[in-house]
């Protein structure tokens, strides 16, 4: 696809346990794009396989087989990365530091000036209203705090393309709306977006387009304008719950007709 | 230089980390107890105050260094997979090398301001035992002090990397019985050639060579302290050899390291 920052064909991942080496696949033959400017949510219930698809956009870990490209360079090359801007889900940094410390720490590694992380770290803590306790331990932190730092970090190197996963997990309600109006800014800026979320809701405030993924397979895919203008579904949950029950009832179908063959 | 970047960022979060550890001040303060209790005992000899308590202030050091290597750097890959910190690392534009080298450095610097730390104590405990500060002259087993505690720390560089290369891959507790077992074993190179002479079986005596030209050797460390020790300065030839020696083990150990993490997957 032209334009496209993400792409994904066929991509797949088979996870092996550790004790008694039985391998499971988390990702089944997943082929999406996403386009410059776009933001994407990727959604689906527990399980399905989205963390695992954002792990191998960052090269984190390897797909079995299928290919990906990021910028059109493989995951995890150093002059993609330079581009990204990733939030972990549910993020654990390091409870010693505080946060300009780890605002500065994360600067370095992108190898940011000094000059420049000092001025992108005083905006970005005012970003996320984190300038009060900037100079306190982060173990002291609650979760929503760590929560907002770790949108912070993900935006220190002005960031062409953003990974989220779980953005708005943590967040009470003035968080969430907090993290939307920074997701409107950035779509604004012309940012690529790319995040995971269970919260269908603000999903459909901030998307252009959602991928589902049920059981490591992408069940169903939609413009968000596209849900909500042609009457077939009430709204974004309603798109959702139809598209996991049909690929639930035609999975639970295959699943009879390959039993009744054997 | 940008590549540099990152490794003094995570050397010094590194640092930061392992020197706001409690617990680290806790060896300390052991180590400085056992260097006291080194006045008690020197107090019980004839005239061999001073050797004693310095025996075992260097003794304190070595092993207590030894532990804070040990433990520290077979947490240090760990500690960064389990709390999912490494997520932030190898998200950003930073290699495996880049990634092992800082966290090595960070720790190594973290094991010299210990060792300096309680060098500096026993430093103070032998000058109040020499009367230096009544105009005694201290220059010289200042110097050979300084020299003895260096040969500790260039083996605690070694400790230190062979605990990183083993927290690659394996769990804290495997990693400290290995990198013990290495350590221990590095120090009796001379027993298993020894053994492999008495063996009457030609294979054990010849796997027994190979076993020791495959592992380190820290025969020479040990000779050059125990001269040391005795007021005979070593040779400086000798010297370069080992700090030589020693290096090239300790960049091969981070070579493998790096590999190692470059290979890895971070689920």
């Amino acid at each position: 696809m032209a334009d496209a920052v993400v792409e994904t064909t066929n991509l797949s991942k088979d996870l092996t346990s550790n004790f008694l080496r039985r391998r499971a696949r988390i990702l089944d033959g997943l082929s999406l794009s996403v386009c410059k400017g776009e933001t994407y949510g990727l959604i689906g219930p527990n399980g399905a396989g989205k963390t695992t698809t954002l792990k191998l956009l960052l090269g984190l870990i390897r797909p079995t087989s299928g290919s990906v490209t990021v910028f059109g360079l493989p995951p995890g090359d150093k002059r993609a990365l330079s581009r990204i801007g990733y939030l972990p889900e549910n993020p654990y940094f390091y409870s010693h530091l505080t946060a300009y410390e780890f605002l500065d720490f994360v600067g370095q590694l992108f190898g940011l000036p000094r000059a420049e992380r000092t001025k992108r770290i005083k905006e970005l803590l005012a970003l996320v209203n984190l300038t009060g306790p900037q100079d306190v331990q982060m173990r002291k932190y609650s979760k929503g705090m760590l929560q907002r730092l770790g949108i912070a970090q993900s935006l220190i190197n002005e960031p062409e393309l953003i990974f989220w996963d779980e953005p708005m997990s943590g967040l009470d309600p003035i968080g969430r709306k907090d993290v939307r109006h920074i997701l409107a800014e950035l779509k604004k800026a012309g940012k690529t977006i790319f995040f995971n979320s269970h919260l269908l809701p603000d999903v459909n405030e901030v998307c252009d387009r959602v991928g589902v993924l049920n059981q490591g397979k992408l069940v169903g895919q939609e413009k968000i304008s596209a849900i909500s203008n042609n009457g077939s579904y009430r709204d974004l949950e309603d798109y959702f719950l139809s598209v996991i029950e049909s690929a639930s009832r035609e999975s639970s179908q295959a699943a009879g007709e390959s039993a009744q063959v054997s | 230089m940008k590549q540099l970047d990152a490794v003094q960022a995570i050397a010094i979060n590194t640092f930061r980390e392992t020197v706001r550890d409690r617990i680290l001040y806790a060896f300390i303060l052991f180590a400085c107890m056992a260097t006291i209790f080194g006045i008690v005992l020197g107090s019980l000899s004839v005239g061999q105050d001073v050797r004693i308590l310095k025996d075992i202030g260097l003794s304190a050091i070595a092993t207590i260094g030894g532990v804070i290597a040990v433990f520290a750097g077979t947490n240090l890959v760990y500690k960064e997979l389990e709390r999912r910190t490494i997520y932030i690392i190898f998200t950003k534009p930073v290699s495996g090398w880049q990634f092992i080298l800082g966290k090595y450095i960070g720790l190594c610097l973290c094991v010299l301001v210990m060792v300096a730390a309680m060098g500096g104590f026993l430093a103070l405990l032998l000058s109040l035992q020499t009367g230096a500060f009544q105009g005694g002259d201290f220059s010289q087993p200042i110097c050979e002090l300084t020299q003895q505690i260096g040969l500790i720390y260039l083996e605690l560089l070694f400790v230190t990397a062979l605990a990183t290369f083993f927290s690659t891959f394996t769990t804290p507790v495997m990693s400290v019985l290995f990198t013990v077992s290495l350590w221990l074993s590095a120090h009796m190179g001379d027993s298993l050639i020894e053994l492999g002479k008495l063996s009457q079986n030609p294979v054990i005596s010849t796997f027994l060579q190979y076993l020791f030209w495959l592992l380190p050797d820290f025969g020479g460390l040990t000779r050059i302290r125990a001269q040391l020790l005795y007021g005979r300065a070593p040779d400086g030839e000798v010297i370069t050899y080992l700090m030589s020696y020693i290096f090239a083990y300790i960049i091969l150990i981070l070579t493998f390291a790096a590999l190692v993490t470059e290979q890895r997957e971070f689920t």
